[in-house]
């Protein structure tokens, strides 16, 4: 998963928004478990100097689920509908292994990683943790559906299995990354001391599809305009970023091919209200994460509202493709609503920040929540599109193809 | 409720009504890539016959083929080819994660040493054989033909908007066998992207060999 998100976490979650550290006071912290100071150019050190674990709401999670239901779910006598040639044709292309040899370092990485330096090296390495963070959750959960899946359906086992694959050579490259800047992340201690959000399967897949498909869409926009606009190229990692992010775009046809199998969750009114649910999630933590962070995407020459709403754009697009109803994110209020989102999630941030004792901060905060919580749910209630994939007679389609 | 329509009666009628000609045989449709068995209430269909020249553009095809490739299917011996189809607009210009895909896989095969496998048809020929596909797609049409049937199935899972089935022929070049055209597509009206399209024409890496010198 190279996306994350999290506001599906209980609002009351914004009441961990407080940062101690005055290097991070711009942006809320993740977990980090640092090996040194991001700034010093030191050699690492051996012995860790474990950073206590600060969780926000919109920190990448790790996400678990109920394991038996999904064991359920998959068994070929129980549910009929399995499309296995779909299946089938996804382990060959996941046994293909395109990036088998693609995530191959050179010295490039730490000649550039030197060369960074003040906040643009803070970013970066915000950037890195984050990214590997979220590729890490990704194996952590998939490691286990493989496992877990392999007796019921060894097809489908065998591709979670093999996307963990992916998302552990990712975030091992991520990390690598991180080394160039003399840090690494701890990622056993990781997978103890994170808190694990539990979701039920049908939200995973909804969850992860999104979290797939607009990594796809991040990755790739980064790569190309780069390519376009190659004196924003501070290091080499982008470079990485075209063949990287097919795997993205594969294991989102994997969530696909497992909501089509499912049937339950894309047709009725339910699922398009959780499909709804879950594009605005991810595209509002997303734009308030990035919106906080516009030092990143001006340090690579993009501009950070205008780049986001392109991979929101696109990627509700693809959504389309299977989620039965999707956002209107292209009319012109969405955007406007998410822009006020920003302006009141800054004032939030603010709060955090100052002096006042807890619950001073906790009554500043009661507005702004309110204010917030208002403006989703007017997003949230704006016309939806309705869509979904044409192998469902339900679809009312206009598509000469 | 839903089902997923795959080797349904009706897929099984549109192939039955495929007429043999040009020795493409007629075969019961596979389950793996047999994605049309849905009905379609309130569709547009746009007929339009377009004119299909049969001149020597086949021996070109043929001669050109026979000296760069070592033709992955024996002669005499049908060989199955899988495809999915759509406007060229769709698969050409629109769907730009397509051309990521087909040079991800070229670049693979190239890796691994491997003989390509897979082609884009612009106009088909073979389409003269699926009349119910034909009828509903925009023109021109580009197919995406590979003797890889699960492959096949993917895409179809990954472009969705796409109808896919499979064919039967003797060689490689009567299977890829096209009828001229040219493609010309609009500029879009708003271009947001922080990065340019890809260029017109990348997919002529893609064509088989004899058509892209002929320009189509």
């Amino acid at each position: 998963m190279a996306a994350e998100m999290a506001l599906v976490k209980p609002i009351t979650k914004f009441g961990c928004t407080s940062s101690s550290s005055p290097r991070r006071l711009a942006c809320p912290k993740f977990s980090c478990v640092k090996m040194s100071a991001a700034t010093s150019p030191s050699k690492p050190k051996k012995k860790a100097t474990k950073t206590e674990i600060k969780e926000t709401l919109l920190t990448p999670r790790f996400y678990t689920t109920d394991f038996d239901e999904m064991e359920t779910l998959f068994n070929t006598e129980i549910n009929k509908n399995l499309n296995q040639s779909e299946f089938e044709a996804l382990l060959q292309e996941f046994k293909t292994d395109y990036n088998q040899t693609h995530f191959v370092r050179n010295k490039e990485f730490k000649e550039a990683a030197d060369k960074m330096e003040g906040p643009l090296r803070e970013i970066f390495v915000e950037f890195l943790e984050r990214s590997c963070t979220a590729e890490f959750s990704g194996f952590l959960l998939y490691k286990e559906l493989g496992r877990r899946l392999k007796k019921t359906n060894p097809v489908v086992a065998e591709i979670f299995s093999l996307m963990s694959r992916d998302e552990a050579r990712h975030a091992g490259f991520l990390n690598k990354g991180l080394s160039d800047f003399n840090l690494a992340l701890d990622l056993g201690f990781l997978t103890k001391a994170r808190k694990y959000t539990f979701f039920k399967p049908k939200f995973i897949f909804y969850a992860t599809y999104l979290s797939e498909k607009i990594g796809y869409w991040r990755y790739i926009t980064i790569y190309r305009h780069l390519k376009e606009n190659p004196e924003f190229q501070c290091y080499p990692i982008f470079k990485y970023f075209e063949n990287w992010c097919q795997d993205e775009n594969r294991h989102g046809d994997f969530f696909s091919a497992l909501l089509k199998a499912q049937p339950q969750f894309l047709n009725d009114w339910k699922a398009k209200l959780w499909s709804r649910f879950f594009c605005l999630s991810v595209y509002v933590t997303m734009y308030l994460n990035d919106c906080q962070r516009t030092a990143f995407y001006e340090g690579i020459g993009l501009n950070t509202k205008e780049f986001d709403m392109h991979v929101i754009i696109e990627t509700n697009r693809t959504t389309a493709r299977i989620f039965p109803a999707v956002l209107d994110v292209e009319n012109p209020e969405f955007k406007r609503k998410l822009d006020r989102m920003v302006e009141i999630n800054e004032k939030l941030q603010a709060v955090g920040q100052t002096d006042d004792i807890a619950l001073v901060k906790n009554l500043k905060r009661i507005p702004l929540i309110a204010a917030l919580v208002s403006e989703i749910l007017a997003a949230y209630l704006m016309p939806p599109v309705e869509s979904g994939s044409v192998d469902f007679a339900e679809f009312e389609t206009q598509l000469v193809y | 409720m839903l089902t997923l329509a795959l080797g349904s009666s009706s897929a099984g009628a549109a192939t039955a009504m495929a007429k043999v000609s040009n020795g493409v045989l007629p075969r019961a449709p596979s389950s793996a890539s047999s994605g049309f068995g849905f009905s379609f209430r309130g569709s547009s269909l746009q007929l339009t016959p377009a004119a299909r020249p049969i001149s020597s553009f086949k021996a070109a095809v043929a001669a050109d083929i026979d000296s760069n490739e070592q033709g992955p299917p024996p002669k005499q011996e049908a060989t199955k080819y899988y495809f999915v189809i759509a406007n060229a607009k769709f698969m050409l210009d629109e769907e730009e994660h397509f051309k990521e895909l087909l040079y991800e896989r070229l670049r693979l095969y190239e890796e691994r040493d491997k003989e390509q496998d897979f082609w884009l048809v612009i106009e088909p020929r073979f389409l003269d054989n699926f009349p119910n596909i034909a009828k509903r797609l925009k023109r021109p049409a580009v197919a995406l033909v590979s003797t890889n049937g699960p492959w096949i199935t993917f895409m179809k899972l990954r472009l969705d908007r796409v109808l896919a089935d499979s064919y039967e022929a003797a060689t490689v070049e009567e299977a890829l066998a096209s009828n001229p055209t040219t493609l010309d597509f609009e500029k879009p009206e708003k271009w947001v992207a922080p990065y340019p399209k890809y260029e017109y024409g990348w997919w002529e890496t893609f064509l088989p060999k004899a058509s892209a010198e002929s320009k189509v």
